[in-house]
């Protein structure tokens, strides 16, 4: 037999049996294809086998040597096969559960607070608001001289606020801040307009701690001052950030309603159009030019907006919450929620 | 302040439903509160924001009902007819603290009849929910719901010396209010005395001695004002809040006063009889004029965001009760009426064009200019500080600024200086501005141990307060960190903080005892040589402390510390084509000797070559290493930038690791 002849016959056998292997589709078929190609006996390839003899005596090292290449390839070919058709052989492997739960990785949670302040923060960040933070404690400068709060104000009376206690009699007495007002009259007292930023964190009342009221909660606070800053500037950036938070699909509108806030004119609470009615988000307004001369601006010669949200309704709204002081008491079952 | 519908119709015509009437009041600055239906009247909760006590009465509210849907305003005329002697001659009235009363005024009427109101009376003040008592006080009531003006009438004749002081209380002066409890009064009080005692507390509360009875005849009546921080001082001070207390407190109608008084007499006169005296005493401070106020009408579109023609400026303004003295392209000047003394400046008169205008006329989609905002440093950092906590299983917690007392002294790691204190406790006896967040986690750790959670990881990121002579306080950003495993495992979560934020930082711990800490189980953290924090196992007595069942492991770090030493940027380092090696050291030395001297004499040791090097354990065994000895295992990583390293070049390293350990710390390698 001519070397060719051979050879062709062999690649000829490795297309073939690649096919059939392919093509079984139990694992009997695979078993009848295997017998078919590789049986001890009278498998085709121990017939192709066989022909070796015949080949002549120069060609056989390079025949055999094909040979076992192809025999390899179909025994791979049957191997692949066999795992593709999942006949893994279950006598020697060991029992096994997909069904069990997997290894525990205990991953923490963050705060519902810590959760709506990121995203508060994240939205008035896109519509080019920067975080500032200041100190809890505070004189009563920025607490209520600068912010058109006089000593003559309700807002100021000591059983509304807490005052720190001191042995001597302080020119400016502290207290703990009732608003974060007091940090923007910081940044606005170190910083020439236009100023663009919101203030965040931690403010203080007495109030006696019960479902709704606790003497701890969060604001938030935006203030826009610059040249030509309107009203309508204030309705549609808290629109957009009304959008962002709770719109989704749905579009929304805010409206104003008339208030009283010592340190804007006008003043007005917020809502937003939500389920059918409409829900209070917090106060806002037209920073009073009192506030404005009180930190060195000119108000002839700039405008500028201001508002609050209460982190803590929002949260609860959002999440359900029911008792503020569910925040505050840091049962691990409540915080794994978030 | 409660509203009634019917008697709103007695100023001004309401053609319009309830809802439409409260959707209007609620979207130009009386919000609404609440609707009842009382009887065949229907009773209106608004919300009066404290610069309009000009709604604390009727009319008031009657007067924006009317410029909102241009209705006529009917206001009652009152002229009592008065008879007899001047007032003048049987009383008198000295005011001997005009700053705290700046006007008093007093009319007299004698021989009336006490006894019950008629239904039309009843029925108003039922509507709004107040006692129904007699003639004579529930027309002091009616007149003062109608008007916002509160009233005091007294019985005559109890009156010592027919004579009326409005004085400050003398020190230790007793008083008996009309709910018949007695009070001490605070030095200072203002109250309306006779010649003998104080028979009132000014704008606060009547005397029991001197409140009408059914056995009053003549009755003196009292319209005044009095100054609004004494009247809430007073309320305040002795807890006895009153529809007048709030109303004073806001201030009242200069100029209403003394109708109000004749509105108080007309009334008596008509439902109890009696015979008016001529005249009225009317002690008074020269009033303030009221101001001119200027509103250029280019201000409107500048602050508003909206044009509104000059021609509805000046409608709104005058029909709110306004008087124009000016207008013309440019502007109009008012003087606002003397109920509004909110109105002083130009930006309150574009509030008032505004809200009556509408707000809904401005609108919600102006372009806004679009500006950068940033991020601080310090916010990048806390952002992953607590993606790196929550991602190795802590749970962020967040507890109250202030502690109790008796937590001060148990850990004070940062300050020896005693705590600010507030002179109310922010929640039950919590009154000093902690200086350390570690007990507050422990405690928030003893919740969750009495509710039984198995896992309790806890962090919290908040600041402490550390005193300062002379200034604001040092307030400082900490990361409180509470586990329930031990000290190294919380120890490999700080480093693994610091790497992730300070890769070039070096942290070291040095032994820190404190009380709260395990004996030798406790660090003091510096970073690049500024002190980090604390890391410790909480001991048996601070354990007790809070009552906990189970070992904790607590640390606190200086988030101020860990920004400084932040990289936000990284740079990449090349990476060696070439393989590492690898060796594994074993060391006997002293137990004194420790860890950091070890790793830095390999680090100085290996030079540049060093890629790794990982501490693998620690062995003790009296016999085969002698009393006193440790054994310390670990293995360092050579890697060369230049060229492959060959395992001569590593052994050559290794010895003079070991030949500098041995030198410097006595170390021997362990056959």
């Amino acid at each position: 037999m001519a070397l060719s002849e051979f050879l062709a016959s062999l690649d000829n056998l490795a297309e073939q049996a690649r096919a059939a292997f392919a093509s079984a589709d139990s694992s009997e078929s695979l078993e009848a294809a295997r017998i078919d190609y590789l049986g001890a006996k009278s498998g085709q390839v121990r017939k192709v086998q066989q022909g070796l003899g015949k080949v002549d005596k120069a060609d056989k090292p390079t025949a055999g040597k094909r040979f076992n290449e192809v025999k390899n390839l179909i025994e791979a070919a049957l191997a692949e096969a066999t795992q593709q058709i999942g006949t893994g052989n279950e006598e020697i492997t060991e029992p096994f559960d997909v069904t069990l739960p997997g290894r525990p990785t205990r991953v923490g949670h963050l705060h519902p607070i810590t959760q709506t302040i990121r995203e508060m923060k994240d939205i008035m960040g896109r519509l080019g608001f920067t975080a500032v933070e200041g100190p809890e404690i505070e004189d009563d400068w920025h607490n209520f001289e600068a912010l058109n709060i006089p000593l003559s104000h309700p807002a100021r009376d000591p059983l509304d606020n807490f005052y720190l206690a001191t042995a001597e009699k302080l020119e400016k007495p502290l207290l703990l801040r009732s608003q974060t007002s007091t940090v923007q009259i910081r940044v606005m007292e170190n910083t020439p307009p236009p100023v663009r930023i919101i203030s965040l964190g931690r403010v203080y009342r007495p109030d006696t701690a019960d479902a709704t009221h606790y003497p701890m909660f969060h604001q938030i606070e935006g203030l826009l001052i610059d040249r030509g800053v309107t009203m309508a500037d204030l309705k549609s950036v808290l629109r957009l950030f009304c959008q962002s938070y709770f719109g989704g699909e749905d579009k929304v509108h805010v409206r104003f309603r008339p208030s009283f806030f010592p340190f804007t004119e006008p003043s007005v609470e917020v809502d937003m159009n939500w389920q059918g009615g409409w829900m209070e988000m917090g106060g806002a307004g037209m920073v009073d030019p009192n506030v404005l001369r009180a930190v060195g601006y000119d108000p002839e010669e700039v405008t500028g907006f201001a508002f609050g949200l209460g982190v803590e309704r929002i949260c609860m709204r959002q999440h359900g919450i029911t008792d503020i002081r569910a925040l505050y008491q840091n049962d691990v079952r409540f915080l794994e929620q978030f | 302040m409660i509203v009634s519908q019917n008697w709103l119709k007695e100023y001004v015509d309401l053609p319009m439903s309830v809802d439409e009437l409260t959707e209007r009041l609620t979207l130009t600055g009386l919000n609404l509160e609440g609707v009842e239906n009382v009887d065949d009247d229907v009773a209106i909760d608004l919300e009066v924001t404290s610069n309009r006590p000009d709604c604390l009465g009727h009319l008031g509210v009657a007067r924006e009902i009317s410029v909102l849907w241009q209705l006529d305003l009917k206001k009652p005329a009152p002229k009592p007819t008065a008879a007899g002697p001047s007032v003048d001659s049987l009383t008198s009235v000295t005011v001997d603290s005009p700053e705290l009363c700046p006007r008093y005024t007093a009319r007299l009427i004698r021989g009336v009849k006490i006894g019950p109101s008629p239904a039309w009376l009843a029925d108003r003040l039922r509507s709004l929910g107040i006692a129904v008592i007699n003639n004579v006080v529930d027309i002091s009531n009616f007149v003062m719901m109608e008007c916002g003006q509160p009233l005091h009438t007294f019985d005559f004749a109890k009156i010592a010396g027919q004579k009326i002081v409005v004085r400050k209380s003398k020190p230790g002066e007793k008083f008996t209010a009309i709910n018949h409890q007695e009070y001490e009064l605070e030095p200072g009080t203002c109250v309306i005395a006779d010649a003998e005692r104080a028979v009132a507390l000014a704008g606060v509360m009547g005397g029991a001695d001197t409140e009408v009875s059914d056995h009053t005849t003549d009755i003196l009546v009292e319209a005044a004002d009095f100054a609004p921080l004494s009247v809430r001082n007073t309320a305040r001070r002795h807890n006895l809040p009153s529809p007048s207390s709030y109303r004073f407190e806001r201030g009242v109608d200069p100029e209403a006063i003394d109708w109000a008084s004749r509105r108080c007499c007309e009334l008596i006169l008509q439902l109890a009889g009696g015979e008016l005296a001529a005249n009225v005493i009317d002690v008074a401070e020269p009033a303030e004029a009221r101001p001119t106020i200027k509103l250029r009408f280019t201000e409107l579109p500048r602050v508003l965001g909206i044009e509104i023609p000059s021609d509805t400026v000046q409608k709104i303004l005058t029909d709110l009760g306004c008087a124009e003295t000016h207008i013309c392209d440019h502007c109009i000047k008012v003087t606002p009426p003397s109920w509004r003394a909110d109105l002083t400046r130009e930006i309150d008169l574009i509030e008032e064009v505004a809200r009556i205008h509408g707000y809904e006329q401005i609108p919600e989609d102006t372009g806004v200019k679009m500006v950068a905002s940033t991020r601080s440093r310090e916010d990048r950092v806390l952002e992953q500080t607590r993606a790196m906590l929550t991602a190795t299983g802590f749970d962020e917690a967040m507890t109250i600024s202030a502690i109790d007392r008796s937590w001060v002294d148990l850990f004070r790691p940062w300050s020896e200086a005693d705590p600010l204190v507030t002179s109310t406790p922010v929640l039950r006896r919590a009154n000093c501005l902690r200086q350390t967040l570690v007990p507050s986690l422990l405690s928030a750790r003893r919740t969750n141990e009495t509710l039984s959670n198995p896992i309790i990881e806890l962090f919290e990121i908040a600041d402490i307060y550390l005193p300062q002579a002379g200034e604001l306080p040092d307030q400082r950003r900490m990361l409180g960190l509470s586990s329930g495993s031990g000290f190294l495992e919380l120890k490999g979560v700080i480093e693994a903080l610091v790497a992730a934020i300070a890769p070039d930082a070096q942290l070291t711990a040095i032994e820190y005892s404190a009380q709260l800490f395990t004996a030798k189980r406790g660090a003091e953290l510096s970073l690049a040589g500024r002190k980090l924090g604390f890391l410790g196992e909480v001991s048996t007595w601070g354990l007790k402390q809070f009552d906990l069942r189970d070992n904790t492991t607590v640390a606190e770090i200086d988030l101020g510390v860990l920004v400084d030493a932040a990289i936000e940027i990284r740079k990449v380092v090349p990476l060696s084509p070439y393989p590492p090696v690898g060796r594994d050291l074993n060391v006997v030395v002293d137990e004194k000797v420790c860890w950091a001297d070890v790793e830095r004499l390999v680090r100085t040791g290996c030079e540049s070559l060093l890629e790794n090097i990982a501490f693998q354990e620690v062995y003790r065994d009296d016999e085969r290493l002698g009393k006193g000895k440790k054994s310390l295992l670990f293995s360092i990583q050579l890697r060369s930038a230049e060229q492959t390293l060959t395992n001569e070049q590593a052994d050559e390293v290794r010895d003079n690791i070991i030949a500098a350990l041995a030198k410097e710390l006595g170390g021997q390698l362990r056959a």
